[in-house]
């Protein structure tokens, strides 16, 4: 689960999707041409790269570098790369269904992977991972989980993440705080948060994605773990955040937003990164990819505090490179462009350049690897928070939906316009309502 | 031969031959759709699974437990009702201001209707920083004031005003430019007559520029009140719907969600079907009210 919070938008007309109902009329855009070279397309969300003037979008500049390296030392295989937005991906893709023009590989969020196990010209990668020299279990296994839908490997990681405490060092200082230790509760959060927080210079201790999407939902799941609740009972049929430990972390995000008004909450969820970056935020949680936007913040990384009794967790959303047939040929092209895009080589360049968390275990052990924590200082602490994820979220087709209900209740809560008894209470019932249609 | 020559040359075939290129269009992109559209609704579908069973009346039984859906319609109302009368009433004060020969009247004009010719979206985001509750402008100037500070898009109940005051103020140019043209077309003797017979400048407005204005104010009736209930963009671009609980849904967002996002585009079909039937009475009903109303000269 990855936001970019780069401003491009799609606008899909909702029959736009409807105008090409089936048919296979136009000539599709990749595919052999007469120079025996082939096409494939590559949809990826991080954007255009950086224009002369702007600042710098590395994740996008970093794809376009290795593409570029890749169609050089692969003249066989010409790589198209179309640019959008992550938070759009599943849209997108959706319409191009319909169009019944799949690109040969587009990222998408793991959190789509139950819907799109069901798209039409959709790989099964299953024979793929296990053939030899590919090392599958060198990814990490919440990697392999999300990528795995009923037994059938679905897509290749692209990106891991998870969440941790990024905090002003300077805005601590000048509070004259000390900063956050591995042992902190989420009261000394709380407590540090409205210290920091003063209205006259509009500095705010802590901020939040308050557009109940699924960004808010996985800032709240991970406090929900480690409350000790869960999103779901055991075999997924009824809703089991409403518990008293779904209660206790939402409580706790209510007193920051609802009674200390130290939280800054970012309805449209675009401006956190900016304001962290100028200053104005003492703590965001947030993942490594933000940390390459904070060049202004003299910065610190801390693992999530945790609730009296409990443990630390973090949140992990992996996403993934997903591939569809367009034909035997430019199938094993965009096969042979994902493997290597994901071997441990490309997946440090990259790193090194984005500050992304390296998607596969032995790239800590290669010899340019210690140049990734000098580089972005604070990253290690987010590659050692990988092994606080104790939990993944349901892989279920209905998600999208119990994310929804979720939202609306985090929001509804810290916003103050429910109680997080009540609000979890009226989501909960959403959510048994939508689980209980037979699938 | 000589009668299919004559076939060939009669005005049929050549009405079709001109009408041809448009009439694939509006089949292809608009017939088209509306009745995929249809059938959509009657099937249960994400848009991805491409198992889609015909579920009969389902969706649109649907309709009625859709409490989201209620909180949108009821938004997209509120909008409608104060979006037409506001961007109408003040289109014509405007046009009024802008229908005269004074200097630098070109640059008003066009300064008047640039924000017509910008993207939403780049609108938008000018609007997100100049609205922003803490930062924004709008807030800091107001402070100066002694007013404020509001919170905008952020506000639960002043967000949905806060979208109606950004698309005012970028489709109160297109009105404008309507209204411009009935101006010019309103007979310079009429008032003359009346400055003769010793009217006032607001007895004039009143009793003729208003109700020879009428035919464009009906036009400009309808097309706002079809364009305000498929309000989208801004929506979906600026508060996402919110601020949560649902603040700013309106019922195009809410069907798009439900279609793109949340995989219940055979639902979602429903939605729009309704909409749309609900937009084709609206505009009947206006134009047979506004025909009895406006006054079409000669």
């Amino acid at each position: 689960m990855k936001r970019t919070w780069f401003p491009a938008v799609m606008v899909v007309a909702f029959v736009a999707a409807a105008c090409t109902g089936g048919g296979d009329g136009a000539e599709s855009p990749g595919g052999n041409g007469t120079t025996g070279v082939e096409h494939i397309i590559l949809w990826q969300g991080y954007g255009a790269p950086t224009q002369p003037g702007e600042t710098p979008n590395r994740e996008a500049d970093s794809m376009r570098a290795l593409v570029e390296e890749f169609n050089t030392t692969h003249p066989n295989v010409s790589v198209e790369i179309i640019n959008y937005n992550n938070d759009n991906a599943l849209a997108k893709l959706t319409v191009a269904l319909q169009a019944g023009e799949p690109p040969d590989v587009t990222y998408q969020y793991g959190s789509s992977m139950p819907q799109l196990a069901a798209a039409p010209g959709i790989v099964d990668l299953t024979s793929r991972v296990e053939a030899s020299g590919f090392d599958w279990s060198d990814f990490y296994p919440g990697e392999r989980e999300a990528a795995t839908v009923d037994g059938r490997v679905l897509g290749i990681p692209a990106l891991v993440d998870n969440l941790a405490i990024v905090y002003n060092k300077d805005l601590f200082d000048k509070a004259g705080l000390s900063y956050p230790t591995p042992d902190w509760t989420w009261d000394d959060f709380r407590t540090a948060a409205k210290a920091l927080t003063d209205p006259a210079t509009k500095t705010f201790g802590f901020a939040f994605p308050a557009d109940a999407s699924e960004d808010s939902v996985w800032h709240y799941d991970a406090m929900l773990w480690e409350a000790g609740g869960d999103i779901l009972n055991a075999d997924n049929t009824a809703a089991a955040f409403d518990s008293p430990a779904g209660v206790t972390a939402l409580q706790a995000l209510a007193d920051m937003a609802v009674t200390d008004k130290s939280v800054y909450m970012d309805f449209q969820n675009t401006k956190i990164a900016g304001l962290f970056n100028s200053n104005k935020i003492g703590m965001a949680v947030t993942g490594p990819w933000d940390l390459p936007s904070f060049p202004n913040v003299n910065y610190g990384v801390q693992i999530m505090p945790m609730f009296p009794g409990g443990d630390h967790q973090t949140i992990a959303g992996p996403d993934n490179w997903v591939l569809f047939d367009n034909g035997a040929a430019r199938l094993d092209a965009a096969w042979t462009f994902v493997s290597w895009l994901t071997a441990p080589e490309q997946v440090l360049t990259d790193s090194l350049v984005t500050g992304h968390l390296p998607i596969r275990q032995s790239v800590t052990q290669l010899p340019t690897f210690d140049r990734f924590a000098t580089k972005f200082p604070g990253v290690d602490v987010f590659v050692a928070n990988l092994a606080n994820v104790q939990k993944a979220r349901p892989v279920l087709k209905a998600y999208p939906r119990i994310s929804e209900a979720m939202g609306q209740a985090i929001i509804a809560a810290m916003t103050g316009e429910k109680s997080p008894q009540q609000a979890l209470a009226d989501a909960a019932q959403q959510v048994n309502d939508i689980l209980a249609i037979p699938a | 031969m000589g009668r299919l020559r004559r076939a060939l040359a009669s005005d049929h075939v050549a009405g079709w031959a001109f009408i041809g290129p448009a009439f694939l269009l509006i089949g292809v992109f608009g017939i088209l759709p509306i009745v995929w559209g249809l059938v959509l609704s009657f099937q249960k579908s994400d848009l991805i699974d491409p198992n889609t069973p015909f579920v009969g009346l389902t969706n649109y039984r649907a309709l009625a437990h859709d409490h989201v859906l209620r909180i949108a319609a009821g938004h997209t109302l509120v909008y409608t009702g104060v979006f037409v009368p506001v961007s109408v009433i003040g289109a014509l004060f405007v046009a009024v201001a802008l229908n005269r020969k004074i200097h630098l009247i070109r640059f008003y004009r066009t300064a008047v209707f640039v924000p017509v010719v910008a993207s939403t979206i780049a609108t938008s985001i000018m609007f997100l920083w100049l609205f922003d509750a803490q930062y924004g402008l709008a807030n800091w100037l107001l402070g100066k004031i002694g007013v404020g500070p509001f919170g905008f898009f952020d506000s639960p109940r002043g967000a949905l005003y806060a979208i109606i005051a950004m698309t005012v103020w970028g489709w109160v140019g297109f009105d404008v430019i309507i209204y411009l043209a009935a101006l010019q077309g309103i007979p310079h003797e009429l008032v003359e007559a009346a400055e003769i017979d010793g009217a006032s400048r607001w007895s004039i407005f009143r009793s003729i520029t208003v109700p020879l204005l009428g035919p464009a104010t009906l036009l400009l009736v309808v097309w706002s009140s079809i364009n305000a209930l498929q309000l989208f963009d801004e929506v979906y671009f600026v508060t996402h719907g919110g601020p949560p609980p649902y603040n700013t849904a309106v019922v195009v967002w809410w069907l798009f969600s439900l279609a793109f996002r949340l995989g219940a585009a055979g639902y979602a079909a429903a939605i729009a079907y309704v909409l749309f039937l609900a937009i084709l009475v609206l505009t009947m009903v206006q134009f047979w009210l506004g025909n009895k109303v406006v006054h079409y000269s000669s």
